[in-house]
């Protein structure tokens, strides 16, 4: 017989292994948000990309610097970062099913419990934003850091997805029902909004301006224009990446603290 | 060395507006090799009291052992001596039976070669070899169960807790339950069991424990339990089932169940004459009559004040919603 003990990463890769096989085995439940990020990106384009594109070169609205898709695209990788949080969705499935509670009962390590759905979603999250990129490119997209920025970019997108992913598990695990995840997804939008999403912070009205400096995501769709738009400007992408990570460490450590309490509630 | 140990176990549930005393102080201890059953209706703790000898609640005070170690100390080691299948303990729905117990083998640190060959085991233990590669879902809940035991069984445990596990059954999956807990105790497997079937705790156990409230009301082979209710259960039926109540008045120690009267005395047989004639005299005509030895639910009655056989009648009435449940006898309060 075994040790009775799998090495963490062996844990970690057997539970996200799993978790890819539930994903795959329902396509249709996925296909949606697979898109819809990419739909919004279209209609951005569409609506917003005549006022603020190549029109406004030489006007006080050319923040866009002559490609408004470049300015867009990463509300639509930030965007479809959120969808990150269908991870607490895959961790309540598994308390409600009582899988969970299976798996408390073996020598497995509560990180690399939570750990598989976060890094589920930010699978979900890097195929999300690959997507768009794809998209990005054919309607426009033109990276000042070329085909390395569109790394980057995609290094951001996981990071930020990973954050998401972990806030999510963590609403998931304290309430314990799908209710409880539902209601906590209800940040996602001032997330989004309180924040430079359509136009530079300096051009938002005050309060939103003041709101937007206290939103982690402000910094990481600043460092990802600054990618897309400036080139490497580290002093606008360093931020990005202090705060991403600092949000994904902090998810995620508040994510396998509430799991450590969630038999308590009996 | 025992293979259990629980000694004034205590759990107490903590919310913002109660507190509740689930487990007031339980005892008891099992011996290696036996099959020792846990009965006790629904609230009653017995749940609480394996989630506790699991490791999957924390003990409020008191203190248990498994196989030696201590639960609450030794938490990761005891969770390598046992096996759980919990009621509310999941399986995963969209994978298949051999997924399941592979993944499971490699969760509890076997390589692939070994992991692939212990379920191939298994499978053929809980006969689920031809239905191996089909989704859990499109299993039946007898197949569900056996599935449950198999990937509790991954670990090869030298203890192994089953919470109520064939509730919801039919007959015949519930008899091929039966018969893997007894090969697995013939081969050396300790098992506890929690359940709602008074025939599954009689077939199966060596010893039994029923909790009421939290505390232990009693303890021992089933035939000491039926000893410990004494003489023989003499059962009267009446014409009008409302007389039951006036029955009750007119007999010492009688009780009232599924509006049946129960008398418990020594030589019931020589007894009848003596209580037909006091019913005849106050007009109460019996519409049958019989005296047997008692059974684990007249021990059950008597400790606890309630019937499994009762409940499990009241529940037929208020739901038609399983035919498996009808066919039981249910502990409910």
């Amino acid at each position: 017989m075994s040790d009775h003990q799998a090495p963490f990463f062996t844990q970690l890769g057997i539970l996200t292994k799993r978790l890819l096989l539930r994903v795959v085995r329902r396509p249709l439940s996925e296909l949606p948000n697979l898109i819809i990020s990419a739909f919004f990106l279209f209609i951005y384009d569409g609506a917003l990309g005549r006022v603020f594109g190549a029109s406004a070169v030489g006007t006080s609205l050319d923040f866009a610097q002559g490609n408004f898709v470049n300015f867009i695209l990463p509300v639509s990788i930030v965007s479809a970062s959120l969808s990150g949080s269908a991870s607490g969705f895959y961790i309540i499935e598994d308390i409600e099913s009582g899988v969970f509670k299976r798996y408390q009962g073996m020598p497995i390590s509560k990180w690399s419990i939570i750990l598989a759905p976060m890094v589920i979603g930010a699978i979900r999250v890097l195929i999300q934003a690959s997507l768009i990129l794809l998209i990005g490119s054919f309607i426009g997209a033109d990276p000042a850091t070329g085909f390395s920025g569109y790394l980057a970019v995609l290094g951001f997108g996981f990071l930020w997805g990973l954050g998401f992913a972990g806030y999510s598990v963590a609403a998931s695990v304290k309430s314990g029902s799908s209710q409880g995840a539902q209601a906590a997804s209800f940040f996602f939008f001032p997330a989004l909004f309180i924040a430079p999403t359509f136009v530079p912070r300096e051009a938002l009205k005050g309060w939103l301006s003041t709101a937007a400096a206290f939103n982690p995501t402000t910094y990481v769709i600043e460092a990802i224009r600054g990618i897309l738009i400036e080139g490497w400007v580290f002093n606008v992408i360093l931020p990005g990446l202090i705060v991403g990570g600092i949000f994904a460490l902090i998810t995620l450590a508040y994510a396998v603290s509430s799991a450590k309490k969630v038999n308590e509630k009996g | 060395m025992k293979a259990v140990e629980a000694n004034d176990l205590h759990k107490t549930f903590t919310s913002k507006k109660e507190s509740v005393e689930a487990v007031k102080g339980v005892s008891f201890s099992v011996e290696q090799g036996e099959v020792f059953s846990i009965l006790g209706p629904n609230g009653a703790g017995k749940s609480t009291t394996i989630l506790m000898l699991t490791t999957l609640l924390g003990i409020s005070k008191g203190t248990a052992s498994i196989m030696g170690l201590d639960v609450e100390k030794q938490d990761k080691e005891v969770r390598t001596k046992i096996g759980v299948a919990l009621q509310d303990t999941g399986i995963d729905l969209l994978l298949t039976a051999r997924e399941l117990l592979y993944t499971t083998g490699r969760l509890w640190g076997l390589n692939k070669k070994e992991s692939n060959l212990r379920t191939e085991e298994l499978l053929q233990l809980v006969g689920l070899t031809e239905s191996a590669d089909r989704r859990v879902k499109t299993y039946s809940g007898g197949m569900k169960r056996r599935l449950d035991l198999g990937l509790s069984l991954v670990n090869e445990p030298e203890v192994l807790f089953l919470d109520e596990p064939t509730t919801g059954l039919d007959p015949a999956s519930r008899r091929v339950i039966w018969d893997e807990i007894k090969r697995l105790n013939n081969n050396g497997v300790t098992v506890i069991l929690t359940t709602q079937y008074l025939e599954e705790a009689d077939e199966l156990s060596d010893r039994l424990l029923i909790i009421d409230k939290g505390v232990v009301a009693t303890e021992g082979t089933s035939d000491e339990l039926k000893a410990s209710v004494g003489g023989d259960v003499v059962t009267f039926d009446f014409e009008k089932e409302e007389n039951v109540e006036v029955a009750k008045r007119l007999i010492d120690n009688a009780k009232v169940n599924q509006k049946q009267l129960r008398i418990t005395v020594e030589n019931g047989a020589e007894h009848i004459p003596i209580f037909m004639k006091t019913f005849t005299e106050n007009k109460l005509n019996v519409k049958s009559v019989s005296a047997n030895k008692p059974t684990l639910d007249d021990v059950f009655l008597k400790v606890t004040g309630f019937s499994m056989e009762n409940d499990n009648q009241s529940e037929k009435k208020q739901s038609k919603k399983s035919n498996y449940e009808k066919r039981g006898r249910r502990i409910r309060r």
